[in-house]
């Protein structure tokens, strides 16, 4: 299960999720996403209730920040320490602006 | 030559005793002596030696009529295991008496508020009382609440076996009464039964149910086509020898509330073997025995064909530790081809085949044995393990399958996350790949061993020969841009997991992970 609540802003768009990003629930959000943030300029992910987190997971991610280097920026706020771990072990702490 | 005892005998009146019937015997054609106890009120030990004496020089004695009381004596004594003794039975009649259990060999009635009788369906059924009371005695002994006859009566021309069984109330009468205690039924049955199946039996003590399953499969090589006959056999031939308990007539009406305790009743079923042979008979009693035509159930528990349906469903659930359809229904199926093996060769022993219903009965439960057959391999199973098709839909299942397993542990909580992924990760893998663009099916089991205390989790897929561990590891050190996406999921599952290992043996990809706690 996942929830995505948006909320955005001319070109500024803020998605904070709460639940599993797996396999189950990432292509419903990836779609959700590529449509969220054509044109905008700023993304900020809140994960704050984001409890879990697959490799297809982190695959939206990377293709949000590869979206994102072209056309603005990207950040993501509040990330609790077990998907932190996740973040950490795959270099995407590297990858990601996290805040 | 036929001697009435009377009265008390002991030692005032024994030695007089003896002469007087050495005397009557003395020159006898016929060397063979029948005491007739009936009027028999007391035999103290010198009476007893008395019958020793005499049995000496006539070795062919026999006592009848033995009053109860006076039985006891002989038994005490050991003197019923040195020669025949027979009770006097006290007649009881059931005639509208409440009907509170009935099971293959009998039927039990309650006779007054404290004792119930069980009355056996063969007229010469003394030696299955004795059975009976041996293996309740065996059960009581082992740890299983049952009730231990205590008389032995007759009943028109019946035998019947008398317990104590004070304030009880069937489960079956209690889910037909108060429905909404069905939960709290299901707990209490599961429980017990556990607790049967754990009962370790001592070799030799139980018959063994295999060979019982055994001699049904043989029966229904004549009656099934040659490949699905040959297929069942070979089946139950593959079931290991198990000597742990089953009660093997695992129905409500056999399990009786007295008070705030759970007891077993109508123990002469009992046996050895593996738990899928109790889980057949009860699907039978829940569900197939009434399958065809619903309300029969109805006479013979109380409840309803749905109530039996539920009870049935919930109490594997229960049994298995799982909320798992799949699960469920994968031993729901092993259970049901052992049910249904059982329920043709009975009709058909019952001449089933000679009459129109009986001929509909049995066709309706072959087609589904047929059924069954064909997509079924073994009748074993572990509640540790589930099989289920690969598909990512199943993700879910799978999860909540091996999370129930954890859950019975000390597993925390980012562990239990770190699995999860693992599960994800490699499930998904398998899915994806190991038959494509067929489907196919993976087993998932979850073991959990002490000290240290690790979980090892292993899968199991028939699908194309892939080590996915070869795969050499992403580089996680790039810049975003130049990282590929996708290709995370294994090497993942290799940093959170102390151990991943991959082997392909005997046409199985088999990779397992291991966590310690």
């Amino acid at each position: 299960m996942l929830k995505v609540n948006r909320t955005v802003e001319n070109e500024k768009v803020e998605i904070s999720l709460e639940g599993e990003l797996d396999t189950v629930t990432a292509p419903e959000f990836e779609a959700e996403l590529r449509e969220v943030i054509s044109g905008a300029t700023s993304l900020v992910l809140d994960l704050e209730k984001l409890e879990y987190i697959s490799s297809a997971g982190l695959r939206v991610l990377l293709i949000a920040q590869k979206a994102m280097n072209q056309q603005g920026e990207m950040k993501v706020v509040h990330v609790n320490d077990s998907i932190m771990d996740i973040f950490e072990v795959t270099g995407f702490s590297e990858i990601l602006t996290i805040e | 030559m036929l001697i009435r005892l009377t009265g008390q005998i002991d030692s005032t009146n024994a030695a007089q005793l003896e002469q007087e019937i050495m005397a009557r015997l003395d020159g006898q054609e016929d060397r063979s002596v029948i005491f007739d106890a009936s009027e028999l009120k007391y035999i103290s030990s010198a009476g007893l030696r008395v019958l020793l004496r005499i049995r000496k020089s006539y070795p062919d004695v026999r006592v009848t009529d033995v009053r109860s009381d006076v039985y006891e004596i002989f038994e005490m004594t050991g003197f019923t295991e040195m020669m025949p003794i027979e009770k006097a039975y006290r007649v009881v009649s059931v005639e509208g008496c409440e009907e509170i259990g009935r099971g293959a060999n009998g039927t039990i009635y309650r006779i007054d508020q404290d004792n119930v009788v069980k009355v056996y369906n063969n007229a010469d059924a003394l030696a299955d009382i004795q059975h009976e009371r041996e293996v309740a005695k065996l059960a009581l002994i082992l740890g299983i609440p049952t009730a231990i006859s205590y008389d032995v009566v007759k009943v028109g021309d019946s035998y019947g076996s008398v317990f104590e069984l004070l304030n009880a109330r069937s489960f079956s009468k209690i889910l037909t009464t108060e429905p909404d205690k069905m939960d709290w039924c299901v707990k209490e049955y599961i429980e017990l039964l556990k607790k049967i199946h754990s009962t370790l039996v001592p070799e030799g003590k139980l018959p063994d149910m295999k060979e019982t399953v055994l001699s049904w499969a043989g029966f229904m090589q004549d009656y099934l086509p040659e490949e699905a006959g040959k297929k069942l056999l070979a089946m139950v031939e593959a079931v290991p020898h198990d000597d742990h308990m089953i009660h093997g007539d695992y129905h409500t009406k056999n399990v009786e509330l007295q008070d705030d305790e759970v007891l077993l009743i109508d123990m002469d079923t009992l046996a050895v073997g593996h738990p899928v042979f109790e889980l057949a008979s009860m699907f039978n009693a829940f569900v197939g025995y009434s399958e065809l035509h619903h309300e029969v159930i109805e006479s013979f528990q109380g409840f309803d064909f749905e109530t039996g349906t539920t009870f049935w469903r919930k109490s594997l659930a229960a049994y298995l530790g799982t909320s798992c359809e799949t699960k469920i229904r994968e031993v729901e199926d092993k259970a049901r081809i052992i049910g249904y093996t059982r329920l043709i060769r009975r009709s058909i022993r019952r001449n089933g085949l000679e009459t129109e219903e009986g001929s509909a009965e049995i066709a309706f439960w072959k087609e589904r044995l047929m059924e069954l057959l064909e997509r079924t391999d073994v009748l074993t199973f572990s509640d540790q393990e589930m099989e289920i098709e690969a598909v990512t839909d199943n993700l879910p299942e799978v999860q909540a399958f091996v999370k129930e397993r954890l859950d019975t542990t000390n597993c925390p909580p980012k562990a239990k996350m770190q699995i999860a992924l693992a599960v994800e990760e490699i499930f998904v893998n398998i899915a994806n790949y190991a038959y494509a663009p067929e489907k196919g099916k993976a087993a998932v089991r979850v073991e959990v061993s002490e000290e240290p205390v690790t979980v090892t989790i292993t899968f199991v897929d028939h699908g194309v020969p892939y080590d996915p561990l070869a795969k050499e590891d992403p580089d996680t050190g790039l810049p975003a841009d130049e990282r590929e996406i996708g290709g995370l999921g294994i090497f993942l599952t290799k940093k959170i997991m102390d151990d991943v290992t991959y082997t392909y043996k005997d046409g199985q990809n088999i990779l397992t992970l291991k966590k310690n706690l």
